[in-house]
């Protein structure tokens, strides 16, 4: 009895002894991140379209797009992203990369949002704003089709082509 | 009494409660890891409490379900002031998957609006983002409520250049 007494806290110094210390000192040490980790996405300005691919398969809408008047406002809200990486994925333009970020807590939901602002380019017909610059300026590297097309409206396009089709058949208009 | 100078009384050893308001349970389990020797947060005199009238910070997750709701608020007028609140999770934050469905919330940011009617006032909210939280990022969460450590994130507005 007394011998057990004694060598049960012996034999759990033992062990504590050969495990030694485990615990992280994380806020004044390194934290514990693995290859795998996934933390918050950090979008690249000077890569992104704004052709919201990534908006459409985001699971919780936590890339959203908008129009601002002749802006498009590509707004990410940390607070809503499951961080799953499917917008990276995604990304044409590979704008979108998965960084190890974790440390996002905040005093208030404004300050987990972060917007890319893109300008829209206006219909050389009609005037109207339709498209991302930017879009325009990298589909046109990698499908050089003319400019007269990609700077024209869908809808413009559609009566342009109507036009030329009733043309070929002798319509009058 | 200024909220600084309260906080100064709990940041010794804040007494924490653990509340889910309809949560998949995987922040629960993250907010219980952050207390294990592992990552100990303990350190800091961080306990876990059974009573919220026992509570300095409410540990929240879970996009307050419709169920949930009126015993959410319940608990929340039982902590004693300063009220500190710690979102945690995605779903706390920003209603997270449920953002848009018909039987949560969806989030605390939402449901600040729900406490202001029934009066009850929250001295300071935290939000805790992640998909469930690190243990790491819980830690950190509570610190910053504590006014350890400084905040890193705010808001970010890119313009692209074309």
């Amino acid at each position: 009895m007394q011998i057990s007494r004694i060598a049960s806290p012996l034999k759990l110094l033992t062990i504590a002894l050969k495990v030694g210390r485990v615990t992280k000192k994380y806020p004044f040490g390194p934290p514990l991140l693995t290859e795998s980790f996934r933390g918050a996405i950090s979008i690249d300005p000077a890569k992104c379209w704004g052709c919201g691919a990534c908006t459409l398969v985001c699971p919780p809408n936590a890339l959203t797009m908008r129009l601002e008047g002749e802006k498009i406002v590509l707004e990410y809200f940390k607070g809503r992203c499951i961080f799953c990486g499917m917008c990276a994925d995604t990304c044409p333009a590979n704008a979108i990369t998965v960084t190890k970020e974790f440390e996002l807590a905040a005093t208030s939901v404004e300050d987990l949002k972060e917007d890319v602002i893109h300008k829209m380019s206006k219909c050389a017909i009609c005037g109207k704003p339709f498209v991302a610059t930017a879009e325009i300026r990298d589909v046109m590297k990698m499908q050089p089709i003319t400019e007269e097309y990609a700077n024209i409206c869908p809808e413009c396009r559609k009566k342009r082509a109507v036009k030329a089709f009733g043309m070929r058949f002798g319509a009058s208009t | 009494m200024k909220l600084e100078e309260r906080l100064r009384g709990v940041r010794r050893s804040p007494w924490v409660y653990h509340l889910n308001s309809g949560s998949c349970n995987a922040c629960d389990i993250e907010i219980l890891d952050a207390l294990t020797p592992f990552f100990d947060a303990e350190r800091f005199g961080v306990k876990l409490v059974a009573s919220p009238r026992h509570a300095d910070v409410v540990l929240f997750t879970g996009p307050v379900t419709r169920e949930a709701l009126p015993k959410v608020v319940k608990t929340l007028k039982a902590v004693p002031r300063p009220r500190i609140v710690v979102a945690i999770g995605s779903c706390a934050v920003g209603g997270g998957i449920w953002w848009n469905t018909y039987s949560t919330i969806g989030g605390f940011e939402k449901f600040q609006g729900v406490l202001k009617q029934q009066g009850v006032e929250i001295d300071k909210v935290v939000y805790v983002p992640g998909c469930p939280a690190r243990p790491e990022a819980i830690i950190y969460g509570l610190l910053l409520a504590l006014g350890y450590v400084k905040q890193k994130v705010s808001k970010v507005v890119k313009v692209v250049e074309s």
